[in-house]
């Protein structure tokens, strides 16, 4: 998977495209506009990652022009400019997803991870590891062809650690992921513990291999051992 | 107590006039008395000059009975000790009226026929009384005229010369720095309105740009720390991901991850209240606080239980508002969560509805909070909160913007936040 990443913040864009690089992704990465429009036009990408305040521009012209070129790449805006005009606007010129400034890297990882799915879509969409599989559209859970039982957020929680496989995962962004549009009211992040822990046993109960780990105080990993 | 400017004008008129009046109204009585009697004491005088020219040389001794019988205010009487002209006043018993009326009379010795006699011409005073009163009431009258004239033309003049101000007062008054909108002043060719509007103008004009300053440096501050913040995030993100982080480290990288998400939510926040101050959330629906909290009823629970408190539900009506939905659940999580996070282990939290209010109360420190500061921004009770001081400040803000009012009391332990809707 080719993704393009357009950040003019050069510590930012490093970290992201450190952590992207390695789960089956290719990262590029330009920091202006100009090389930006440079490498559309060159190459395809399967998702492209735009800041919208670029040192030579904004960031909205290179969406103009994936237009233009009637380019179909799935396009995430992640920006600092958080305000409803700037998303409405940011979606009618056709970006796909919208995420503020500062976010979890993990959370950009799987954000990314169903763009790509839905754009790649074929009838069903199914996320596989091994003896788990999980249909996105019918929200079941199967574990060696069984369904098993979890709420929502433990649907959720799993999604986001397979997305995250082998990287560790802190409460706090795990927290802010289940909270969805309440996680700037969080300031308790315990709740993700018990969580965890159903998860944890309701996979082992249907035979699942143990692969949540505990990282001390941190968080947790899914770990393929 | 406060006077208007008009009244006390007009007063200070009045209390003038009034002084001038009783000062002024017996000095006139006394003048014109006067002058009729200098008036009086000349014809007298004039009479008795006629009659030394006129009849004293032909007037015989033997006829003088019959010239007093016939002349009434001139008289000649046997002599009295008199040296030169005398003028006395003096009363004479009037048979008709039966009552003393008051005489101005001339004593003047005469010689006739070669013998002293003395010559007495009299004038009634009452008829000079009479004029004088009438006088001093004439004159009265026309000054009373006058003193009224000039209020009532004072008061209209005023009336019209201080409408401007009056306006221009008006217009202060509505104004309101945090609200769109600036003050019209009507055109004025009063020197001192056209300054005061002048001035009044630069003064809105200088603090609305300060203040627009202000809003906007809150705004940009909070925006320009986004992308350090979001630096910070990643790297410790990242950090995380070494293999070899020791278990000290992972405490570090725990509070660091804290500290980062406590600052980025106070970031939000501060956006949030300048997206408010800049009326952001202007469009309107109704909204139904019942339905709010309900569906956020899962995440707060959610947050409850990690602290093992209770939460009950008191719907007794639906309440609904005409407001911005964004706003009003922003309100209600910040108080819900306010709920959870200044509670005890075990404790309990009432969400009340009534018909025109929204009641959280919560079990949590045993002492009440001061009412007045609470609403503030970052005011903590508790220096050691999690919590960052602005959740009950942007309460009070919707509340206001929506002109609401919400307050807290402390009541059988139990600190108890109102939102009160007042009916339209």
């Amino acid at each position: 998977m080719k993704i393009l990443l357009i950040e003019d913040e050069h510590s930012l864009a490093q970290s992201i495209q450190n952590y992207l690089t390695g789960n089956d992704f290719v990262c590029e990465w330009v920091f202006d506009k100009e090389n930006a429009l440079d490498r559309i036009i060159a190459h395809e990408y399967d998702c492209i990652l735009l800041d919208l305040m670029l040192p030579d521009g904004d960031g909205f012209e290179v969406l103009k022009e994936l237009k233009r070129l009637e380019k179909t790449e799935g396009v995430i805006i992640i920006s600092a400019k958080e305000n409803l005009e700037t998303r409405i606007e940011g979606f009618q010129l056709g970006a796909d997803d919208f995420l503020t400034k500062p976010f979890h890297l993990p959370e950009l990882m799987v954000r990314i991870q169903a763009l790509i799915r839905r754009k790649n879509f074929s009838g069903s969409n199914l996320v596989n590891f091994h003896e788990i599989e999980i249909d996105l559209l019918a929200k079941t859970v199967k574990v060696h062809a069984e369904i098993i039982d979890l709420t929502k957020k433990e649907t959720d929680l799993l999604l986001y650690l397979i997305g995250n496989k082998n990287r560790v995962l802190s409460k706090s962004a795990i927290a802010e992921h289940l909270s969805g549009d309440m996680a700037d009211m969080l300031d308790n992040h315990d709740f993700v513990y018990a969580h965890a822990k159903n998860l944890k046993h309701k996979l082992k109960v249907a035979g699942a291999g143990d692969y949540i780990k505990t990282v001390y105080g941190l968080g947790y990993k899914w770990q393929n051992d | 107590m406060t006077k208007k400017l008009l009244s006390q004008t007009s007063r200070v008129y009045l209390v003038f006039a009034g002084l001038l009046l009783i000062g002024v109204a017996p000095i006139f009585y006394f003048v014109t008395e006067k002058l009729y009697l200098d008036d009086a004491d000349e014809a007298l005088i004039l009479r008795k000059n006629e009659f030394l020219k006129d009849h004293a040389d032909k007037l015989k001794q033997s006829e003088i009975p019959t010239w007093n019988e016939f002349n009434r205010d001139i008289k000649i009487f046997p002599p009295r000790p008199l040296t030169g002209d005398v003028l006395i006043y003096t009363y004479y018993y009037d048979s008709l009226d039966a009552e003393l009326e008051p005489y101005r009379e001339l004593n003047s010795p005469v010689l006739i026929e070669g013998n002293l006699y003395t010559f007495a011409a009299r004038i009634n005073l009452v008829e000079s009384e009479d004029l004088i009163m009438s006088i001093a009431l004439l004159f009265f009258l026309i000054f009373t005229l006058l003193l009224l004239g000039l209020y009532l033309i004072t008061r209209r003049l005023s009336q019209r010369i201080w409408k401007p101000f009056y306006q221009t007062l008006e217009q202060i008054e509505k104004f309101e720095i945090n609200k769109p909108g600036k003050p019209i002043f009507i055109e004025t060719r009063t020197e001192e309105f056209v300054r005061l509007n002048h001035s009044i103008e630069r003064l809105i004009d200088r603090n609305t740009s300060i203040y627009q300053n202000q809003k906007e440096f809150i705004e940009n501050a909070a925006h320009e720390l986004q992308t350090p913040l979001a630096v910070f995030q990643a790297k410790i993100d990242t950090l995380i991901q070494s293999p070899d982080v020791t278990h000290e480290q992972a405490e570090i990288l725990v509070s660091l991850n804290e500290s980062v998400a406590r600052l980025n939510r106070l970031n939000k926040n501060l956006l949030l209240l300048s997206k408010i101050e800049k009326n952001s959330f202007a469009d309107q629906t109704q909204v139904s606080l019942n339905g709010i909290i309900e569906k956020n009823l899962g995440f707060f629970s959610e947050q409850a239980r990690a602290r093992n408190l209770k939460v009950e539900l008191d719907f007794a009506e639906i309440l609904t508002v005409n407001s911005n939905p964004s706003l009003v659940e922003i309100l209600v999580s910040n108080l819900f969560l306010n709920a959870i996070r200044h509670n005890i282990p075990n404790g309990q939290i009432t969400i009340r509805i009534s018909r025109r209010a929204l009641i959280f109360s919560n079990t949590g420190e045993d002492k009440a909070l001061n009412p007045e500061a609470i609403f503030n921004r970052f005011t903590k009770s508790n220096p050691a909160e999690k919590g960052n001081g602005l959740g009950l400040a942007i309460v009070k803000k919707i509340a206001g913007l929506n002109h609401w009012k919400i307050q807290y009391e402390f009541s059988m332990n139990l600190h108890i936040f109102s939102l009160l809707i007042p009916e339209f």
